[in-house]
């Protein structure tokens, strides 16, 4: 495990997760093989992490959670993007954009 | 709103621990499972996938720890743990834990009392709506000391020129006792002579009734009135709920009571009791205050207190103050020479500068020295800590090795440290209370209410629980910090019986530290107690042993002065015909009590240059015998006479003080002079008294007179009866006889001379400081004999291995006792110096507070080190006594 969640930049973790459920409810296995599709391998989680994040947002109320049945009928416990939720992950997507062409804007600078 | 989830989430976590950590363990192994099927899928066996992964996951039961350990009710379970673990610990060692509560609750309750006494006089504000809209005033004459008396007309100027500030102003003139009586019945009540718009300024609303209307209590005895106090109200009317309407009188002229002011007013002096509030304009009726009062700028008898437009504070008042003083010093420069006029926050009491210094300085020291008892409660609360922590390393050591990290183990000590403080704190508001109640029962000897209400109020709590915490962190965190920075390796290796030396001499120092605190405590009671020694025993110029005091308020039963005269001469003459009664005689005021008269004089030869003060005296007006009955020698001329009346020739009698300063190298006897009061009626001096204390105890005589009676009527008077007969008894026959001259007469004040001269003025003060050093010196004491005992037994019991080697190598007895009593030696040596040097320094902050005794007396401070130093060697010679007996071979054989 080289690549530590913590070795993340502070809260992009949370920014992730809800960035994976925006597209469809999921549940943290699931979240955490997209999560690694998606970076193609650079992010791996160890359960501990994630479900500390899951707890943190769902009391900030940006997710919710339910018990479906999965894929393979087996049941697991979905976490739902709420509203706040979206709202959040879009204007937190507009800041880091801002953000990350700033930065740029001054390292390019001479 | 997420806050309000993130509470109920952890809450739930708290209370129904069992489910969330079930619905948390599914979660997982939902996730573990689906991990291991994706594994399965590639041909791995269950086995293979599960433990690939847990390698790349982590396990299950971490993953939980964590996701439990991460949100904020973590913390409160731990803490509740270490809350448990440290009440398991306290109990475990009940010697320690009943040593370490009861020295904080002493430290603790100490400061309680003390603080709750600075709270009653300083801190605590009037008992209105918004005191801290209202402010006192007070003027500074050129070349006089500060004054808040104004005369009515200044305070109509001030009134009217200060509304950009002030919303309204109120005066009155300074409280007073007079007589009050109803349905036959007397009784002294202090009353205060107010401006009708003085329960408007104050802001506050009648309990029954109302309150005085603009016309009420005319100058010319009109619409007499009376507002009672509330506990005037309650204790002495009985609660009577149809008072508003009845009528009383006050010093013999009929009023009419319209209300009762608001429960807990008790008036604007922080410790008098303001009974009741007349309209100021009947002071000319019921009292002796000139009539023209309110329009003779000279008469300065009135306190003004203004109340602050909303928002406005004492320092925006400052400037405009200033320009209506100057204004009014130009406009009336031979009554006015200002160098100020300014307005201080609080009553009147507060806008007297020099008095309010003396208070505030009296109880920064007083704090001073109970907070220095708080540091020796902390340091003995330290020191046990301490020598626990030592004992409990192998402890920290073993819960370090099963993965306890460093901060979870520095607060785990916090916790316990804070504990031990909580118990303390309780126990020292308890120790306060008490001795906060034994303050409130102090008998000042008077019918003046006096109200030292220290009652603990959210202050002094807030300070209690304020010093609690402080002494708490202080205490643990030593111990706690050490635990968290120890490598505890070695601990576990090593033996747990050598000390590191570094650790003996921080005790060491926390002891010598100790010792000196406690010294300086010592010394200062020692000053107090040797001060009040040569208050008592200073030469009062008369004798107050066998003379008892009866006063009497022959106004209040409705006397005028030809009645009164009748009366007081009649009593006289059948009080000298009681058995065994040497003498008798009557006094406008007796020594150190609450009355004193003084008198402006012009006298016949002596002149005062322009600019001088005009020659000032006090005085007292006295029957014939009064020097006898008091022993003051009269040293030339004559007593007065019987016969000394309205009608003949005005006389005094002078002490060598006046004598000399007006006088200077002639004979007194014959010359005349003039009071302020009454310029048509010369006085002629008719004999010169030793110098007697008459308002103070210390200092030097001021120029006094004695008048007849017959001669200057004041009223109430005290009967003075010098006697051989036990006291009750003379009282009961000298009540009697009264009575059956005057059944309604109120007689009041009933006491020895002795017991009268502990008043404020007189000793109360001295006793009172001599009984809180001498408290707090003994505090100081105990907790120094525990701090060296507990260092010393610990000391001395760490080394019975080693004593017990030396023993068995053929040392005596005595050289092992010898070797633990230097240690003691010269930790105690040390005290004493830096305690000495201490003393020193803080006793000069007490020069102002004693009386007769150098800060720096010699005596005192050899008694107290020789004190402290026995004390502190018997505490040591204990546990040498036990190190010696130690049985060399017990001592080597264990471990």
């Amino acid at each position: 495990m080289e690549d530590k969640p913590s070795d993340l930049v502070q809260g992009t973790l949370d920014m992730f997760i809800l960035k994976t459920l925006a597209l469809e409810p999921m549940h943290g296995y699931g979240i955490a093989v997209r999560l690694e599709q998606m970076s193609k391998g650079v992010f791996r989680l160890n359960a501990g992490s994630l479900f500390v994040a899951f707890q943190r947002l769902q009391r900030a109320g940006l997710i919710s959670s339910e018990w479906k049945a999965t894929e393979n009928s087996r049941r697991a416990k979905y976490c739902v993007l709420t509203d706040q939720g979206r709202k959040r992950l879009n204007s937190e997507t507009q800041e880091w954009g801002r953000q990350v062409a700033a930065i740029a804007r001054i390292l390019e600078a001479s | 709103m997420s806050l309000l989830r993130s509470i109920a989430g952890g809450l739930r976590s708290l209370f129904r621990k069992e489910q969330v950590s079930q619905e948390l363990g599914e979660e997982l192994n939902d996730f573990f499972e689906l991990a291991a099927e994706e594994k399965m899928k590639e041909g791995m066996s269950r086995k293979d996938a599960l433990r690939a992964v847990r390698l790349e996951r982590g396990s299950l039961e971490v993953s939980k720890e964590i996701v439990r350990s991460a949100g904020w009710e973590f913390f409160v379970e731990t803490l509740w743990q270490d809350l448990r673990f440290a009440v398991r610990m306290l109990r475990k060692s009940p010697g320690f834990t009943t040593v370490a509560i009861l020295t904080l609750a002493l430290g603790i309750g100490a400061n309680a009392a003390i603080f709750s006494m600075v709270n009653a006089l300083v801190l605590r504000p009037l008992p209105v709506h918004a005191p801290n809209e209202v402010a006192s005033l007070a003027s500074q004459p050129h070349g006089l000391g500060s004054s808040n008396g104004f005369s009515y007309p200044d305070f109509e100027d001030i009134r009217d020129q200060a509304t950009t500030v002030f919303r309204d102003m109120t005066g009155m003139q300074p409280s007073h006792m007079d007589g009050f009586s109803m349905n036959g019945q007397s009784q002294p009540i202090w009353t205060s002579y107010v401006t009708t718009n003085f329960f408007q300024v104050m802001d506050l609303q009648p309990a029954l009734g109302t309150f005085f209307g603009p016309s009420d209590g005319g100058i010319d005895g009109s619409e007499p009135v009376l507002v009672l106090s509330y506990s005037f109200w309650k204790n002495h009317m009985g609660g009577d709920p149809n008072i508003v309407g009845r009528s009383a009188s006050i010093n013999g002229c009929p009023v009419t009571i319209i209300g009762v002011a608001p429960e807990g007013f008790r008036g604007i002096y922080s410790i008098l009791d303001t009974q009741g509030y007349l309209p100021v304009g009947m002071a000319t009726a019921t009292l002796d205050s000139p009539k023209d009062f309110l329009t003779n700028r000279s008469v300065e008898n009135i306190e003004i207190l203004g109340r602050l437009k909303p928002g406005m504070n004492v320092g925006q008042a400052q400037p405009v103050l200033a320009v209506v003083g100057r204004q009014l010093s130009e406009q009336y420069p031979e009554i006015h020479k200002w160098d100020w006029l300014q307005a201080f926050p609080g009553g009147p009491l507060n806008a007297n500068p020099q008095d309010t210094a003396v208070i505030e300085s009296m109880a920064a020291f007083f704090l001073l020295l109970v907070g220095l008892v708080l540091v020796l409660a902390c340091m003995n609360a330290a020191n046990l800590l301490l020598v626990r922590a030592a004992a409990r390393q192998p402890e920290m050591a073993v819960r370090a090795a099963f993965g306890a990290g460093r901060g979870r183990l520095a607060r785990q000590l916090l916790t316990e440290s804070l504990l031990l403080a909580a118990l303390g704190c309780v126990g020292g508001i308890v120790v306060g209370v008490a001795a906060s109640r034994s303050v409130n029962s102090i008998n000042f000897a008077s019918a003046i209410p006096l109200v030292f209400d220290v009652t603990f109020d959210w202050r002094v709590l807030a300070y209690a629980v304020g010093a609690a915490l402080l002494t708490g962190v202080l205490v643990g965190m030593t111990p706690a910090v050490r635990a968290a920075r120890r490598d505890l390796n070695p601990l576990l290796h090593e033996s747990s019986r050598t000390s590191t030396g570094d650790r003996q001499r921080a005790r060491s120092v926390l002891v010598v530290a100790e010792l000196s605190g406690s010294l300086m405590l010592l010394i200062i009671a020692g000053l107090f107690v040797r001060s009040l020694r040569s208050v008592e025993r200073s030469d009062l110029g008369f004798d107050p042993d066998h003379v008892l005091n009866l006063t009497i308020s022959p106004t209040d039963a409705g006397y005028d002065e030809a009645q009164a005269s009748q009366f007081l001469k009649q009593v006289l003459q059948r009080a000298r015909a009681l058995p065994a009664v040497e003498s008798a005689s009557l006094a406008a005021t007796i020594p150190m009590g609450h009355y004193n008269y003084g008198e402006e004089l012009k006298i016949e030869g002596y002149e005062t240059s322009p600019g001088q003060q005009r020659p000032l005296a006090g005085y007292n007006a006295v029957s014939r015998e009064y020097f006898r009955t008091m022993r003051i020698p009269l040293i030339r001329g004559r007593d007065f006479f019987d016969s000394d009346d309205r009608t003949s020739q005005y006389v005094a009698v002078v002490n060598e003080e006046m004598a000399r300063r007006y006088w200077p190298n002639q004979d007194p006897i014959g010359r005349h002079f003039t009071t302020g009061k009454d310029s048509t009626h010369p006085i002629q001096v008719i004999g010169v008294v030793k110098n007697s204390r008459t308002q103070h105890l210390t200092g030097s005589f001021r120029p006094y007179f004695y008048r007849p009676l017959t001669q200057s009527y004041v009223t109430p008077v005290t009967l003075q009866l010098r006697t051989a007969l036990p006291a009750a008894t003379a009282f009961h026959q000298a009540v009697d006889l009264i009575h059956s001259l005057a059944p309604a007469m109120p007689v009041f004040d009933v006491q020895t001379m002795t017991q009268a001269l502990n008043t404020l003025n007189g000793l109360l003060l001295y006793q009172v400081g001599a009984a809180l050093t001498a408290s707090l010196g003994t505090l100081g004491l105990l907790l120094g004999l525990v701090g060296v005992y507990g260092v010393v037994s610990y000391a001395a019991a760490q080394r019975t291995h080693e004593i017990g080697i030396r023993m068995a190598l053929g040392a005596a007895r005595s050289s092992v006792l010898k070797m633990i009593l230097r240690q003691g030696l010269i930790v105690t040596a040390a005290g004493v110096l830096v305690g000495a040097l201490l003393a020193g320094a803080i006793g000069h902050l007490a020069r102002d507070l004693l009386a007769g005794v150098s800060p720096m007396d010699p005596l005192t401070y050899v008694c107290a080190s020789g004190l402290l130093a026995a004390v502190s060697l018997l505490a040591c010679y204990i546990p040498a006594r036990r190190a010696m007996r130690v049985d060399p071979m017990v001592a080597l054989r264990y471990e």
